[in-house]
Formats: C-alpha cells, sequence, structure tokens
C-alpha cells in the first residue's frame, strides 16, 4: 500500500511538471493567439476584445494556476481555434471526447500485439538450434527493426488492404456503433505500430534467454535431470523476461507517438492531426489536455509495468 | 562403482583434462585437488553430464556400475543421463546464490527433482522435501520451503542445495568446491554435513577443492591434478606424509600453516610512544544511507562500524580479521577517505594512501595496457598537485621501475590485464598501488582470489616491499591464517566493533574473546597436523 502512495504522488508531481513544461514553452515558443485567430488584418480594439475573452491578460504564472484550478474542477477550458456555432467556444471535452478513445485503442492493441507475438517468437527462436532459422530470423528482424512506422504502414495498406483486401482502406467505425468492427480497423494500422518493436522484443528476448542459458542455476537444473524444454520454459523463461519488461517499459512513449504518427496514414479519427494543428494554431487549451492525457496514459502503463515487474522478480520489492 | 578411463576433453583449443583416470567405490570420499584451471571441475561435469556443449571428449569412457554412461567420438546420450542426474548421481556447486533459480521458491526447486524422479502426489512430495530440509539441519523447513534464495543467507543456501542433491539418496556426489564461497564457521558447519551424509546415504563422493587442508580432513583418497593431467593419487595421508611429486610438495608447502616461522616488527612500548603513527583513527563510526525508501521521508542511516580506535606505525602489519559482512570493507573504505558518512576521526600522517582490491580481474581497467595503468597515479598526482615536475619519460622510467620491483619483466608493460595470469595481475594491482611511494598500504583481501602457490608469492612479495620501500599495511582477511603469516598485531571484528586487539602471537596464543576462539577453532581443524 505503501508503495501505491509513493507511486500516486510521483504520478501527480509528474504531471504537474508536465502541464508546466507545456505552458513554459508555449510562452516562449514565437507566435500569438490573437494574431493566428483574428489574422492580421483584425483591428487593435477587436485584438484587445478577444484578449480580454481568453483571459490573456492576466501574467503567466496567474493564467496557468487559473487554468489548473479549472481543470481540477473538471472544467476542461474551451478551444481557441474551434467554435461550436457563431456565439458559442468550443469545449475541450467535446473536441477530443471521439478521438481520444481511438488513439488510446489504438496503442493498447499494438502493445498488445507486441507481447502476443514477440515473446512465442522470442522463445521459438531462443529454443531452435536451426541455422537457417537462426539467419532468416536474424535478417528479417533487422529488416523490420531498420522500416519506420509509417512506411511499413503504406506497405500493409497496400498489402492488406488494396491486394489481399481485407480492409478497406480508408474505411472507419465508430466504436459506439460497432466495437469489434472498429477493433477490426485498428488491427492493420497496430500491425504497423507493432512490428518494428515485435522485432526489437523478440530479439531481446532471445538474447535475453541465451544469456541466462549459461546461468549457474540452469547448471543446477540440468543437474537435477530436467529436459533442455523443462529447463527452458520451466526456469530460464521468467528470468529472460525481466529485462524485456524493462524493455516494454521503454517503448511504450514510443508506441504512443508512434499511434500519432500512424493514424494520419490510415485516416483514422485519432487525436494526431488535432494534436499537430492545435500546436501550430497556439490553441493551448485543447494541446495542454492531450499532453496530461498521454503523460498521464504512458505514466499508468510504467506502473502497470512496474507491478509486473514485481511479481516476476521476487527480489525488487526488497530492495 | 564409478570408472573413469583414460578421460580426455577439450573446448575449441588443446585438451585441458588429459587422460585421467579415477575410480570411486561406494562410501568413499574422493577428493580432487588441484589449482584453478587445473582440469578438475571440467573432469567432474563431464563426469555428471553437465559440461558445456561446446566440449569434445577426445579420449576415454565413464562408467556407472555396469553401464557406460559416456564414450568418446559418441555424442552425449542426454535420455540415458537425465535418468541418472538427480537421481543417482547429483552435484553441489561452489557459488550456492546463483546455482539457485532467484525468481523461483527454494522449495519448489527441490520439489521438481522429486517430480522428475518419483510418483509421489504433491503433498507426499513436499513432506519428503521438509523433511530433507531438517536433515540437512535447516530449522523452520516450513519458512525456508517459502522463501527465496536471496532471502536465505549462504549457508542455508548451500543446505538447500545439499537437500536438494541428495533428497534421493544418490549413490554418487559430486561436491564442487562447496565451501568456498562461504564464511570460516559457515564452512566447518558444511563439510560436516557432508561427511554425516556420506556416513549416512553411504555415497560415494568425489570432493572437489583447491584446500588442501580441508581435502585431508574429509578425503579418504586424494588425486592431485595439475595441467589437466593427474599427476599423483593415493591415500590421503601416504599423499601428505610422503608426496612422490615435487609439485604434489610445493603445493602442500604453499599451504599458508601456523606451523612455520614468521618474522615480525617488535616495538617495545617504550618506542611506541615515541614514533608518530601512520595513522590514528578516534572513535570512528561509519554509516550507509538507505537509497531513500519513501518520497519524502528523510534518509536513514545505519550503523556500520562502532566506535573504532586505532593506531598504526610505521613498518607495520595490522591485520583485520572478521567474517564478510562485519564492516571490514566499510571500514578500510572509511580510513582512505571513500566513505565519507563518518563520525570520529582519521589521522593520516602519509600522503595518498593506496589501497590493493581483492579482485584483480575485476580491479584492473581491460581496455588500458599495464604500462599505462601504472602511470595513471603519477599523472593523477600532477593533476592534484599541479606540479609537473616528472615528464613523459620519468613516469614511464618509473612504471618500467616498479614494475621490475614486483618481479615483473619489462615486456609485460605493454600487455592488457587479459593478456595476464591473476598473480601477475595482483602484481600489477601492487605495483600500480606503490608507484606514488606511499607510506601506507590498505590491502583488502588481496590473496583471496589468488591460488595457494601464487598466495604464497604474493604475501612473500609483500613482506619484501614492506621492507625495501618501509609500508605500513592495514592487511583485511577473512583467513587468519594468511593475517598470522602478514601481520605483527591482528585486529578482530565482529558485527562493526573491533572485539579484540593484539600482537599476533597473543591473539593466536590466547584469545581473550570466545568469537575469536571460535574463528581460531575453525581454521584449526583444517590445520591439524
Amino acid at each position: 500500500m505503501r508503495y501505491l502512495g509513493k507511486k500516486l504522488i510521483t504520478l501527480i508531481m509528474t504531471l504537474f511538471l508536465v502541464s508546466a513544461a507545456a505552458f513554459l514553452a508555449f510562452q516562449i515558443i514565437p507566435g500569438d493567439v490573437v494574431t493566428s485567430i483574428l489574422g492580421t488584418e483584425a483591428t487593435p480594439e477587436r485584438e484587445e476584445q478577444l484578449r480580454e475573452e481568453l483571459g490573456l491578460n492576466y501574467p503567466p504564472v496567474v493564467r496557468y494556476f487559473h487554468w489548473i484550478a479549472d481543470v481540477l474542477r473538471g472544467d476542461l477550458g474551451v478551444s481557441y481555434r474551434y467554435s461550436k456555432n457563431m456565439n458559442e467556444m468550443m469545449p475541450v471535452t467535446e473536441l477530443i471526447g471521439d478521438k481520444l478513445p481511438v488513439t488510446l485503442w489504438l496503442a493498447a492493441l499494438s502493445l498488445l500485439l507486441i507481447m502476443a507475438v514477440s515473446i512465442p517468437l522470442g522463445v521459438l527462436w531462443a529454443k531452435s538450434k536451426s541455422r537457417f532459422a537462426d539467419m532468416l530470423l536474424g535478417v528479417s528482424t533487422q529488416a523490420a527493426m531498420a522500416v519506420p512506422a509509417f512506411f511499413l504502414g503504406i506497405l500493409v495498406t497496400y498489402f492488406f488492404g488494396i491486394v489481399l483486401k481485407l480492409f478497406a482502406p480508408g474505411g472507419y467505425v465508430s466504436y459506439k456503433k460497432d466495437f469489434w468492427g472498429f477493433l477490426g480497423y485498428l488491427l492493420f494500422p497496430a500491425l504497423s505500430i507493432a512490428i518494428p518493436k515485435i522485432a526489437m522484443t523478440a530479439r531481446f528476448l532471445r538474447n535475453a534467454m541465451l544469456t541466462e542459458m549459461n546461468a549457474d542455476y540452469v547448471r543446477t537444473a540440468y543437474g537435477k535431470g530436467c529436459s533442455r524444454r523443462r529447463v527452458m520454459y520451466g526456469h530460464v523463461l521468467r528470468n529472460a523476461m525481466i529485462p524485456v519488461i524493462t524493455f516494454l517499459g521503454m517503448i511504450i512513449a514510443e508506441i504512443v507517438a508512434g499511434s500519432i504518427v500512424i493514424e494520419q496514414v490510415f485516416g483514422l479519427p485519432g487525436i494526431g492531426r488535432l494534436l499537430i494543428s492545435s500546436v501550430s494554431t497556439r490553441d493551448l487549451p485543447v494541446v495542454e489536455i492531450l499532453i496530461l492525457y498521454i503523460t498521464f496514459v504512458v505514466i499508468f502503463v510504467y506502473f502497470l509495468i512496474d507491478i509486473l515487474y514485481r511479481v516476476i522478480d521476487p527480489r525488487i520489492s526488497e530492495k | 562403482m564409478i570408472k573413469i578411463e583414460n578421460l580426455s576433453v577439450a573446448f575449441d583449443g588443446p585438451e585441458v583434462v588429459k587422460n585421467v583416470s579415477l575410480e570411486l567405490k561406494d562410501g568413499e570420499i574422493l577428493g580432487v585437488v588441484g589449482e584453478s584451471g587445473s582440469g578438475k571441475s571440467v573432469t567432474a561435469l563431464t563426469l555428471m553430464g553437465l559440461v558445456a556443449e561446446s566440449a569434445r571428449v577426445t579420449s576415454g569412457k565413464i562408467y556407472f556400475d555396469d553401464t557406460l554412461l559416456l564414450e568418446a567420438g559418441k555424442p552425449r546420450d542426454k535420455a540415458l543421463y537425465r535418468k541418472f542426474q538427480g537421481d543417482r548421481m547429483s552435484m553441489v556447486f561452489q557459488e550456492p546464490m546463483t546455482s539457485l533459480n532467484p525468481t523461483q521458491r527454494v522449495g519448489k526447486q527441490v520439489d521438481e527433482v522429486l517430480r522428475l524422479h518419483t510418483q509421489l502426489d504433491a503433498a507426499e512430495r513436499k513432506k519428503a522435501v521438509l523433511n530433507a530440509f531438517a536433515s540437512v539441519g535447516l530449522k523452520e523447513a516450513e519458512t525456508v520451503y517459502s522463501s527465496y534464495a536471496h532471502q536465505l543467507s549462504g549457508g542455508m543456501r548451500q543446505r538447500v542445495m545439499i537437500a536438494m542433491a541428495v533428497i534421493l539418496e544418490p549413490r554418487l556426489l559430486v561436491a564442487d568446491e562447496p565451501t568456498t564461497a562461504l564464511d570460516v564457521t559457515v564452512q566447518n558447519q558444511i563439510i560436516s554435513l557432508l561427511q554425516d551424509i556420506n556416513r549416512k546415504q553411504h555415497n560415494a563422493m568425489l570432493f572437489i577443492t583447491h584446500d588442501l587442508n580441508l581435502a585431508r580432513r574429509i578425503c579418504h583418497r586424494i588425486a592431485v591434478m595439475k595441467d589437466g593431467c593427474v599427476v599423483e593419487q593415493g591415500e590421503t595421508e601416504q599423499i601428505f606424509n610422503q608426496p612422490a611429486q615435487e609439485y604434489t610438495r610445493r603445493l602442500i608447502e604453499a599451504v599458508p600453516s601456523r606451523l612455520k616461522k614468521r618474522k615480525s616488527v617488535q616495538l617495545s612500548s617504550e618506542q611506541e610512544k615515541d614514533i608518530v603513527p601512520v595513522v590514528q583513527v578516534r572513535d570512528l563510526s561509519v554509516f550507509y544511507r538507505d537509497a531513500g525508501n519513501s518520497l519524502f521521508g528523510r534518509k536513514r542511516r545505519h550503523c556500520v562500524v562502532k566506535n573504532v580506535d586505532f593506531e598504526l606505525y610505521p613498518g607495520e602489519s595490522l591485520g583485520l580479521v572478521g567474517e564478510s559482512g562485519c564492516g571490514k570493507t566499510t571500514l578500510s573504505k572509511a580510513i582512505l577517505g571513500i566513505n565519507r558518512e563518518i563520525e570520529g576521526q582519521v589521522l593520516h600522517n602519509t600522503l595518498r594512501p593506496q589501497m590493493i582490491f581483492q579482485d584483480p580481474y575485476s580491479s584492473l581497467n581491460p581496455a588500458k595496457t599495464v604500462g599505462w595503468q601504472l602511470q595513471e597515479p603519477l599523472r593523477a598526482r600532477g593533476a592534484i598537485d599541479g606540479s609537473q615536475e616528472m615528464t613523459k619519460a620519468d613516469m614511464e622510467e618509473a612504471a618500467y621501475d616498479m614494475l621490475r620491483r614486483v618481479g615483473m619483466e619489462e615486456k609485460y608493460f605493454h600487455r592488457r590485464p587479459s593478456q595476464l595470469s591473476g598473480g601477475q595481475r595482483q602484481r600489477v594491482s601492487i605495483a600500480q598501488a606503490l608507484i606514488t611511494h606511499p607510506g601506507f598500504i590498505v590491502a583488502d583481501e588481496p590473496v583471496s582470489a589468488l591460488d595457494v602457490t601464487i598466495q604464497a608469492q604474493i604475501m612473500e612479495l609483500m613482506r619484501r616491499l614492506q621492507q625495501e620501500m618501509k609500508l605500513s599495511y592495514l592487511f583485511i582477511s577473512h583467513d587468519i591464517n594468511v593475517v598470522y603469516h602478514m601481520c605483527d598485531r591482528i585486529m578482530v571484528m565482529k558485527d562493526g566493533r573491533i572485539i579484540e586487539t593484539g600482537r599476533t602471537e597473543e591473539i593466536f596464543g590466547a584469545p581473550r574473546e570466545e568469537y575469536t576462539r571460535l574463528l581460531l577453532a575453525a581454521s584449526q581443524d583444517r590445520n591439524k597436523d
């Protein structure tokens, strides 16, 4: 429990730091919200009026704490850029409400694919004694690691979508209408994100297992009369998973970033395009919330991985 | 019952085991003695079918009763071996920490032997494991059953390993340096345990060790190995009393024993008053901080060394003995200023005290040449003093000179540590420590990682250098016999405190503390003559 409390405090502090850093970045980079909304031809009076409406006349520190206070009350603010109709500003909640789940599901599916494919692949690779298989896997994972995700996305679209017609490129069903259909549409984008990481993780696991095979306790296990199979699954795998779990933790952020890029390639209505356009139009409320969400998700997955780590390695919890 | 005939084993290069023939009868303990690299472990692992796959058996056969286990030129019959391993033959290894799976409860690991070789159900197996734990002297067998290896002490781990090995009462038990990684007092318990098991279960035991005294204590017969060959084989007492081979004789002589004479610097108490000590330690306590358990909470301080007082005089060797974890190394680091979490005083009257470390394999930089490393302290000194009076040529000359002093040829100047033997590396470490001509050296277990014959050479070297260069040593060791040879005075440390200090003769002749007596007795057993 103490551990959980500690983690929670770290989580909250990280969110504060990240939000402050994002806010600060917007103060430093050149560009003015008012100009970007009204254009360069607006009258000074109109500019001043908008500044007043958006509360931009307060000093940055005050604005930051106003904003934090609003967020804590559940009011995520309104977009500077989008409006609902002529008279009403667009609340950030509505703006990202439909888009965020798409990106998060895409990232989650990618992670699932990575774990589901790379672990068995890595084990089989470590077990295999065939030189041919070893070479084949070595070369193909090397190649998969080198291809950027967006290019892989194009290849996947062409091969699975246009040649094999397994999915309609550009098609999409909302998760509210048909959840499984929605996941079906996410599968191929997720594959594009996952393939390079699968290659890395499988390679990593294989190397970890081969290193573990030289450990003293493996000799002990053989000494008991264990078969190679039993040694591999009963003793080596769990120990070899320890570095792999750490490795997975490190690529979580990359997966989330990857999903933002890949949803552009597949035309998915995720937060990717919104995030990019919001940054370029200085739509601070939207960017802040998106960054907070992403940070929260990444840290939360780190936390899950940390727990997994403790389950696998009993030595951790006592250090 | 076990017959190894003419066995030769090679890895990529030349044979590391050459024409070894050994025989073992039920109930007999055969000691295989030799220095590291003599092929004793490879022989045992080949017998057990556990040698690395890259090993090739180039000649010979191994029989277990009438079963031909292994024959040169034929691949190892793994299915056949699996029937024997763990059931009829089993092995205890040197390092029980790494020999146990760190992520599996130890009870389950012992249980696996039963799962592999018996038809017992889960409850029966658990009962058998608990019984085995009790029979190897593990109290609270239930707790041990559900512990992980890192939660047990070294001695307990080795008991678990032994329980695992003997639970099915194997006919053959191979023990490869089973006590080397353990503390002296624990070593004796483990040896007694192995003897007990041998008496009760009447198994044949192949006991591999580099420690001749130990072999003498428990083995019925001894085979001495050197460079992959068995050079001498016979009844234990015959080997010790009338060694036929020159090598065996040297090996026996190299063992530090209390019966050999030692010269010592004797200062009268009058003299002590006049001489300025090299180091004075006043009421020193050393702490270490927890790596912060909570985010905001204060880091807790643990006291590792408590209220230590002593002086070291010029030309003197002061021994610091105690078991691992008692604070010896922490104290030495505090004296050298590496650890600064201290209370009390350390007064140095020499410049730049130096340290010699235990493991010459990891304490030298593998990427740099010997010559470069020898000059490093000189370069560092220039950087600290701002004095640049030594030219490059001077430094090189000093390095060559130091190399000669530690008994190494000049050609080693351009070699890297990987091209040197353990003894040579330790010589380089010593040279590196001495090159700035310090008056005070802390030697932390400087010979523990070395073979006996090398140990003797290094101790001899250290004594010679002490006289030549007027050095004072603080000599740290867990081996009280080594300290006896090296030191004028001895401090005994236990749980962070110095519990007894005295002249070497006093400590050995009339120890005041019970713990000192225990330490002495533990090593005496192995030294009885």
